[in-house]
């Protein structure tokens, strides 16, 4: 797979702060590749976010070192409109995610579409498609400002999708949700996935984490701790050190590690549980 | 389509005909005149059925500002025509007119653009003046504005509880709710600029400012006689004109 981004040597402060919030960051995301982006608060994963998706330094000024690339092109050659295009940004706080001057939940997820100066026929047809897909058409009349967390935040997950970005950058999309729901938005990232989408995800919950990325970036303190395959990260000690809370089946194998028990090997995803343990004469 | 007369005339037909009425109230200096249009302006609203709420409204805010107004002119306006006398102030004609015409201008202006606000859907107002060329950002600024009053006020009132649980007390007598004042409206004041770069930036996820034409999925249509009538008002209002200068 080619990379798609490309972030080298990438430093960044914002305007009213001395300290440096990102340190000497390089990364590379592949093409199709699901990412996610992992670190304890104040590591830096939202304005790592706001860099891939150009928000910095379009709106956040600040100083910004390095050289940041998309699709092999500067950064800094694209518009912020023709960004808008390519990345698709789902906020961590879905309550300023709704545009402000639409008043049904259609026209809403409709509005990028719009501006995009989509035909409108075919708004329509991808308004409907996604409506279904999240599972909102029952809101479609509804006032965005009517509705709770969790139906925004499938709202702007919608508006977001339905723009047909190649790169999604997640920012926390479960944290007004329950584990239904939570379960549901994943799924739909699973399938944008599917359908050659490069996804960008940050998220404090390590089971979904585990069960759905390709690749983790750990980030502390503003610097890239490590970057692979999820199982090698999750695996390794540098990971063990960052003191960031493992997927809890491989929490519970490492405690039984820690008694005696022997593992075929780290489980990190729930179906992993059957398989991970020796079959150690009979006692499997 | 909305069958009313009224409701499904375009919204600058609408428009227009609020400001010809302050035109024609500028250049007839009659306060008969102006005082005139106010049973119009009853009749079409209902004709929009939106009498109640209309008269409802004028009688809420415009009575008083126009109460407040004669007053003043009436006793303060320079006059040496006194018709009458009331403690240290004196009534006279020319105050009584003074008055008369002002008030009458105001009724005329203010509620033609009340009506207009009762009959008009902002969202269709700000397509019309996107139609005839304003630019995105301002239609963007007039509907988010008027669509985020009420999610401010939302945020007042859970700014409200969060102070009540920090001990301000926030009911009460007028000076307990003032001294409430300043501790609940500084965070709004702070979170409402706070979330103007957030709103920029949710705009630009929503590709705002993407080159080339957008498409807009909310269409008005002009029927003929919303064509004629901004011409009738012209026409009108050039005729006032005449009459002004030469008769």
């Amino acid at each position: 797979m080619t990379a798609i981004i490309q972030l080298d040597n990438v430093s960044y402060r914002y305007p009213i702060g001395d300290e440096w919030i990102l340190k000497h960051v390089s990364l590379e995301i592949k093409k199709g590749s699901f990412v996610s982006i992992v670190g304890n608060n104040g590591s830096g994963k939202t304005t790592l976010c706001n860099i891939l998706r150009g928000f910095i330094p379009h709106f956040h000024k600040g100083d910004l070192e390095g050289t940041i690339k998309l699709g092999g092109t500067d950064m800094s050659e694209y518009q912020l409109g023709q960004l808008g295009e390519k990345i698709g940004f789902v906020f961590q706080n879905p309550f300023i995610q709704i545009s402000g001057v639409k008043d049904t939940v259609f026209d809403e997820v409709a509005y990028g579409l719009e501006n995009l100066g989509v035909a409108e026929e075919d708004i329509y047809k991808r308004v409907e498609e996604v409506l279904s897909l999240v599972k909102i058409q029952h809101l479609r009349e509804k006032n965005p400002f009517e509705l709770s967390g969790g139906q925004r935040q499938r709202v702007a997950l919608a508006s977001i999708i339905v723009m047909d970005p190649d790169i999604l950058v997640i920012d926390e999309p479960s944290s007004q949700l329950d584990p239904i729901g939570t379960e549901h938005v994943f799924e739909i990232i699973r399938l944008m996935k599917e359908r050659g989408k490069t996804i960008i995800l940050v998220e404090h919950k390590m089971d979904l984490v585990a069960e759905y990325s390709d690749e983790l970036i750990v980030l502390d303190k503003g610097e890239v701790l490590m970057q692979g395959p999820t199982r090698e990260v999750l695996e390794s000690e540098i990971f063990n050190t960052a003191n960031i809370q493992y997927p809890h089946v491989t929490e519970v194998a490492l405690e039984l590690q820690k008694q005696g028990v022997k593992l075929n090997f780290l489980p990190i995803r729930d179906s992993e549980i059957t398989t991970c343990f020796k079959n150690d004469g009979g006692n499997e | 389509m909305n069958q009313n007369p009224i409701l499904s005339l375009h919204p600058l037909t609408k428009f227009y005909f609020a400001i010809f009425i302050t035109v024609s109230v500028i250049i007839v200096p009659n306060y008969l005149f102006a005082y005139a249009w106010f049973p119009v302006l009853i009749v079409i609203a209902a004709m929009a059925k939106v009498a109640k709420s209309f008269i409802s409204f004028i009688l809420k805010t415009l009575i008083i500002l126009l109460a407040i107004v004669f007053l003043m002119q009436v006793f303060f306006y320079p006059g040496e025509d006194v018709i009458g006398s009331w403690w240290i102030f004196e009534l006279t004609n020319e105050g009584l007119l003074q008055g008369l015409s002002l008030t009458s201008r105001i009724l005329a202006i203010g509620s033609a653009f009340i009506l207009f606000f009762r009959i008009v859907e902002i969202k269709d107002f700000v397509k019309a003046l996107e139609d005839i060329g304003m630019p995105p950002t301002g239609a963007y600024i007039v509907l988010s504005t008027l669509q985020i009053i009420p999610e401010m006020r939302r945020q007042s009132n859970t700014i409200m509880e969060a102070q009540k649980t920090r001990g301000v007390e926030t009911e009460g007598s007028l000076i307990v709710r003032a001294k409430a004042f300043f501790p609940t409206l500084t965070p709004l004041i702070l979170s409402s600029i706070a979330s103007t770069e957030e709103r920029a930036i949710t705009l630009e996820s929503r590709a705002f400012s993407a080159p080339g034409k957008k498409t807009s999925l909310h269409k008005l249509t002009k029927r003929p006689i919303d064509r004629v009538l901004p011409w009738v008002y012209v026409g009108i209002i050039i005729g006032l004109i005449i009459w002004r200068v030469f008769l």
